[in-house]
């Protein structure tokens, strides 16, 4: 039962922090609320949440700051809630260390559904290097680099298998563009996303049943892609 | 001093010296060595050639050479010479005389084009300091006047083309209207080449135009090879020099243009910055209570909670509802703002009234601070009631957000001559010296407001905007006991019944 789950809810605005917390609350989790970067860093230090909640617009710090400071000593799943038009501050926060977003206005449920994705990654914990994965009729072996759908064996190029395999390790987290083109092609390509959009394109007609609705290899418009492990209803 | 009277004085002199130096060496010294003499009348005709023209220089050497030859070669007193060695020494003394009064006149002809050139060097560059202070197009009539200024010109016009019309920029005391087809051609013309003729030292393209009985000499304004369009003068001047002064005009103009465009640039980029700021805090400003107000009502809708927290939900749907409709009015005040002159509509109301009026529009911004107002009166004023109270609920507001919450808002009115002002004085951190100047400046938020994610920036423009139609004003200052502290005095006469009251 993950329901023992506490949570950092940061954010500055007293209305979202009385909603957002009995929501939360409601659910079974414990909330502490901060309303500045600074209290939220130290909270992540000194009370080791198991999940940080993070709106990107504070008073004292840039929400990517604090992203990035928290991540300078602890891997806890960080949501960022961005209320901000552009998608340049979510794509930062994701690049420096967070692991989902949700866009302001959000629904209850919406959010609920990113909280509970990153809680269960975090119980889910993939070895780095070794194993399986198994998702829905798809199954991974990182050892022997092979895919099988429905006991089917699916034949990649090596590019595929290293993509796919990058974005189950990191299942139902998203991966900026910027970070799967660094991570796969090298930091000189991190501006060229036309070798992405390629190989995903190839990767989805060999392992979707429906290429043009994806049930693994999800896109997150302008931001990256997301390897879902469980299929949404 | 004229030429002519220089010449004068210097042939008298000559003569005089002459003269003088026969006499002295005749009559009392007795020198009688005719190398002597031919030295000394050769310094005569040597400093009369320093000093005049050359003709002069040529008379007095001749007059020399007669004196010399009548008083000082033998046989003395006669014309004939007897020696054919002092033949030569006659002819030898006039050849000297006359080579070297044209030496001196040619020196001094040098010395002369020298000290014109420097002086006119120093004009070109009296005339680009003009040009630097120059900022605006409209200073071209300010050049064409230095210029005819500086150079002691009767015309000069800087002449544009605008289309197929010509706009000019004229100065000097007299003025020659110029054909604009005469413009239009001499231009199409210097449009054609670009020759430098080295004698002249000009640039082809110049044109000379009779008008009104005097030559006005027209030269093209070039940048690169291209015209950029005329500049005429007329007095003296010669072509060279008006070169050089199209040259300057051409670089002025260009300076000024693109002084312009990069002001209008500098316009589009702040203005950019303005939209982009403002749609980041808008859409802040709307998401927020959209998210709360959604998130506050699915809570309702469940059944987990708890009856306070059903009252602390719908407080805060409640909230969030009347700040969309606190920023729903701000925007519609300042749409009315710029549409054109508002109305005041003036009446009698009394001060507890108007601040009444405008803590109630703010009441949920002002829910978290302690509001104290002294009235230093209750005597009813005559104002626009509702636009004052409108501008001091904006003053409220502004002051509920710069402070801490609970801190307290001192809000005093009182009367000043003809005015009626409110002051509110909050306890943040007061005024940063940098924002003072903008303070009042549409979608300006201070260096207080930076990091914080909500505010248009939008409430002390309409306070403003909304007191000008009432003929009020505001501003802010740093009280010596802190915080900040607004002022808005609105003119307000006494009510006829205090009148009535006080006589």
């Amino acid at each position: 039962m993950t329901s023992t789950a506490r949570i950092l809810l940061v954010d500055d605005e007293p209305s979202i922090q009385r909603a957002v917390s009995p929501l939360l609350r409601s659910r079974g989790y414990d909330v502490t609320v901060v309303g500045t970067g600074a209290a939220a860093v130290s909270a992540a230090r000194d009370a080791s949440p198991d999940l940080v909640v993070l709106d990107l617009g504070l008073p004292d710090l840039d929400g990517t700051e604090v992203c990035s400071r928290i991540r300078a000593f602890s891997q806890v799943p960080i949501v960022v809630l961005s209320a901000r038009g552009g998608e340049t501050d979510k794509v930062r926060a994701l690049d420096l260390g967070a692991d989902d977003y949700v866009t302001k206005p959000f629904g209850p449920e919406e959010l609920l559904a990113r909280i509970r994705v990153a809680l269960r990654r975090l119980s889910a914990v993939v070895p780095a290097e070794s194993g399986q994965l198994q998702a829905g009729d798809l199954l991974i072996d990182y050892d022997r680099r092979r895919v099988v759908r429905s006991g089917e064996e699916i034949r990649l190029t090596p590019k595929e298998f290293e993509l796919l395999s990058l974005l189950a390790r990191n299942a139902d987290r998203v991966l900026t563009h910027r970070a799967i083109l660094k991570a796969i092609w090298g930091p000189n390509a991190v501006e060229q996303p036309e070798h992405l959009w390629t190989l995903v394109g190839q990767l989805r007609k060999k392992l979707e049943n429906d290429p043009a609705n994806p049930r693994y290899l999800l896109s997150e418009p302008w931001v990256g892609y997301r390897f879902q492990s469980e299929a949404q209803s | 001093v004229s030429r002519r009277f220089v010449d004068s004085v210097a042939l008298v002199a000559g003569f005089t010296a002459l003269a003088g130096s026969t006499a002295a060496f005749r009559l009392w010294l007795g020198v009688s060595n005719p190398t002597i003499v031919a030295l000394v009348f050769l310094l005569v005709v040597l400093v009369v050639a320093a000093i005049a023209r050359l003709w002069v220089a040529v008379v007095v050497s001749t007059a020399a050479m007669l004196a010399f030859n009548y008083f000082f070669l033998p046989p003395i007193g006669t014309w004939t010479i007897a020696d054919p060695q002092n033949w030569v020494a006659l002819f030898t003394f006039l050849a000297v005389s006359l080579v070297a009064s044209n030496l001196s006149a040619s020196a001094r002809a040098r010395a002369q084009e020298a000290h014109h050139r420097r002086d006119e060097l120093s004009r070109l560059f009296d005339l680009s300091r003009d040009v630097l202070v120059m900022t605006d197009a409209q200073a071209l009539t300010a050049l064409a006047r230095s210029m005819a200024a500086r150079f002691g010109l009767d015309f000069v016009a800087i002449a544009l083309p605008y289309g197929d019309d010509w706009q000019r920029f004229e100065a000097g005391p007299r003025h020659f209207s110029i054909d604009a087809s005469v413009l239009s051609r001499v231009f199409a013309e210097a449009s054609g080449t670009v020759e430098f003729d080295a004698r002249a030292r000009t640039y082809s393209g110049h044109a000379l135009h009779a008008a009104d009985g005097a030559n006005v000499r027209i030269a093209p304004l070039r940048l690169g090879v291209k015209p950029i369009g005329l500049l005429a003068a007329a007095g003296p001047i010669d072509p060279g020099t008006l070169d050089v002064l199209a040259g300057i005009a051409a670089l002025a103009i260009e300076r000024t243009r693109f002084l312009e465009e990069r002001k209008s640039a500098d316009l589009t980029r702040q203005r950019e910055e303005l939209k982009t700021t403002l749609l980041a805090s808008l859409g802040h400003d709307l998401r927020t209570p959209l998210t709360a107000i959604r998130v506050a009502a699915a809570n309702l809708g469940g059944d987990w909670l708890s009856q306070t927290d059903r009252i602390e939900q719908a407080d805060v749907i409640l909230a969030e509802a009347e700040r969309l409709t606190r920023l729903f009015q701000n925007i519609l005040d300042m749409a009315r703002i710029d549409a054109g002159p508002l109305a005041a509509a003036v009446t009698l109301a009394p001060p507890a009234d108007i601040i009444a009026a405008a803590r109630e529009q703010v009441e949920q911004a002002l829910r978290h601070h302690r509001v104290a107002v002294t009235l230093e009166s209750d005597e009813p004023v005559r104002l626009d009631p509702r636009l004052t109270a409108a501008a001091l609920a904006q003053l409220l507001e502004n002051a509920a957000q710069y402070s801490p919450p609970g801190s307290q808002i001192r809000v005093a009115a009182r009367r000043v001559g003809q005015e009626w002002r409110v002051t509110v004085t909050d306890a943040g951190p007061g005024i940063a010296p940098e924002d003072r100047p903008r303070l009042f400046d549409r979608f300006f938020r201070g260096a207080a407001a930076q990091g914080r994610p909500s505010g248009l920036g939008m409430g002390l423009s309409i306070a403003r905007g909304l007191l000008a139609a009432e003929g009020g004003r505001v501003w802010a200052e740093n009280p010596p006991e802190g915080g900040a502290a607004f002022t808005i005095a609105v003119p307000a006469e006494p009510s006829p019944e205090s009148a009535a009251d006080t006589r």
